[in-house]
């Protein structure tokens, strides 16, 4: 090891006020999204006027000003883009083990987010193939991406 | 459009700083600021105060800062654009001068990050971009945003681990030769890829710091430079801007940052230079893999060429484009509002040729680029300075 020198500059401190926040997110406009998912399906928009498909689901088609969206099931399959094994948890999830999160490009072209399924590094690829699946983790619906050349 | 100049840049000690509050620490910059260009707060027409504050207790920390700072009753304009909020700041005090609307400006960056534990700044830092489908689902954080895109860079141009250690053997060099650095010592290769794994590839050694740090910079008009009789100003040739959509799943490609590339482009134009031009530059490198993404986005080297260019060294001062020779974000620290404006005073400084030995890049051209990334890439600024 080389020799530390960092910059740690420390002096005498009092605790402020606690300040905690907890939000009412509205999903009224993405409701079936959300109920999608405890079902095991993954819908996105689809815009009428253009057929743009929106995934995260939007309401609004902000290319052509136009709010008549269809909803739209994502398919089950797609290929790994890129992966990362995330080991310092921020505050939320540091009761859970390290995960890996990564992000697929369907068949339909339109690219999830998801944990991938098995949590391992060393045999997760970029190109690989992954189904998607529907888990509940802290009773939130979280999609997972299984690895297929990992099983 | 009117000349903009930088007549005077302060930048304090960064690092863990809990002897101060972020008041205190913002008037070390502005002091220094304003002495190296000789004029006082009563010269400056409007202050510009940069500051993420999610960490901060002071939810609106803009009026706080600027009464400490000695500007009341002038300004503030409060300036937040995540990790590129010193670029911004710098932007929105040019943009005042250039229109006519003010002659001299301070633009001060500054953060205080360490008064809360690593958890809650992992929390607050995943929650930039978007936060209802991205942290809420699946706990991403800043680093495994980058570690993303290195296994996309790593799967499609063969960069390896070993690669990205090198930038932060080359910014932890420059780190220890700055004594205003938040880590002031050397790694070693074998290091770094030991460290323990953050977000894999991205480890320990491949992340900037949690800093506590504020940076400043005078503008002036060309007048306001005759009028207090600047010997050296550092002239703002150009600045461009882009922007990219915040939802990773939206973006194009995870080798390139399409704001880089835009943002990159509209400064040269502006600033009427090819990238070769550049002589010394400070890049966003708050993960190694940054770094190595931003020579081939700001042009230095072509795609998938970037792992070559910090193999051989070229990103040394004395190589092809000096880099990051005050320490990068990597080894001087991140103080997310004070981070632009800290390239700011280290390229300015190295444009006046006031650095020495090792940490003054050789100069021809006299020209200097500053890039400034908002989280993982959706906001880019780059600045081009001529003296
Ligand atoms: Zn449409």
């Amino acid at each position: 090891m080389s020799t530390r020198k960092y910059t740690k500059i420390e002096g005498p401190t009092i605790d402020s006020v606690p300040l905690i926040y907890k939000h009412k997110i509205p999903i009224q406009k993405t409701y079936k999204f959300w109920e999608g998912l405890k079902e095991g399906k993954i819908f996105a928009t689809r815009c009428k006027k253009c057929g743009r498909i929106y995934f995260p689901p939007q309401a609004d088609c902000s290319d052509d000003f136009s709010s008549d969206m269809e909803w739209v099931e994502l398919p089950k399959f797609g290929v790994l883009e890129a992966f990362t094994k995330v080991y310092a948890r921020p505050q939320g999830f540091d009761d859970v083990d390290p995960y890996v999160i990564g992000i697929a490009t369907l068949e339909n072209g339109v690219r999830v987010m998801g944990w991938v399924d098995p949590p391992d590094e060393k045999c997760v690829k970029v190109g690989n193939r992954v189904e998607l699946t529907i888990r509940v983790i802290k009773d939130r619906h979280i999609i997972y991406l299984r690895d297929l050349s990992c099983t | 459009m009117r000349r903009v100049a930088v007549i005077g840049v302060g930048q304090s000690l960064y690092g863990v700083r809990s002897d101060v509050t972020m008041q205190e620490l913002a008037w070390e910059a502005v002091k220094e600021a304003l002495e190296d260009a000789g004029v006082t707060q009563r010269d400056v027409d409007i202050s510009v105060v940069g500051n993420v504050g999610t960490r901060g207790y002071e939810l609106m920390p803009a009026q706080p800062v600027n009464d400490y700072i000695g500007m009341t009753p002038k300004g503030p304009i409060r300036v937040e654009m995540a990790c590129a909020t010193g670029l911004v700041a710098l932007t929105v005090g040019y943009n005042l001068i250039a229109s006519g609307s003010a002659e001299v400006v301070l633009a001060v960056g500054v953060e205080k990050m360490t008064e809360v534990d690593t958890p809650t700044s992992l929390a607050v830092g995943g929650r930039a971009g978007n936060y209802l489908w991205e942290f809420h689902f699946y706990g991403t954080t800043m680093p495994a945003g980058y570690a993303l895109y290195a296994t996309a860079h790593m799967a499609k141009f063969g960069t390896t681990e070993e690669h990205m250690a090198l930038v932060a053997v080359k910014n932890h060099y420059y780190g220890s030769l700055n004594p205003k650095a938040h880590f002031q010592h050397t790694v070693t290769v074998e290091e770094v890829l030991k460290s323990r794994p953050i977000a894999w590839p991205i480890k320990l050694l491949d992340s900037s710091p949690i800093s506590d740090g504020t940076a400043a910079a005078i503008l002036a008009s060309e007048d306001a430079v005759r009028k207090y009789k600047i010997d050296t100003p550092v002239w703002i040739a150009g600045i461009g801007y882009a922007n990219d959509t915040p939802l990773l799943t939206r973006r194009k490609d995870y080798t390139t940052f399409q704001a880089t590339r835009l943002a990159a482009e509209m400064a040269y134009k502006k600033a009427g230079i090819e990238p070769r031009d550049v002589e010394v530059a400070n890049v966003h490198d708050a993960f190694t893999i940054a770094e190595i993404i931003a020579y081939e986005d700001l042009g230095f080297v072509k795609k998938g060429e970037g792992p070559k260019l910090i193999a051989e060294g070229q990103t040394y001062a004395g190589g092809k484009v000096a880099v990051n020779i005050d320490g990068g974000l990597k080894a001087k620290g991140h103080p997310l509002g004070a981070t632009g404006l800290g390239m700011i005073y280290e390229l300015t400084k190295q444009l006046r040729e006031e650095r020495s030995g090792p940490r003054q890049a050789p100069l021809k051209k006299y020209i200097a680029l500053a890039h400034n990334v908002a989280g993982v890439g959706p906001v880019s600024y780059v600045v081009v300075l001529r003296r």
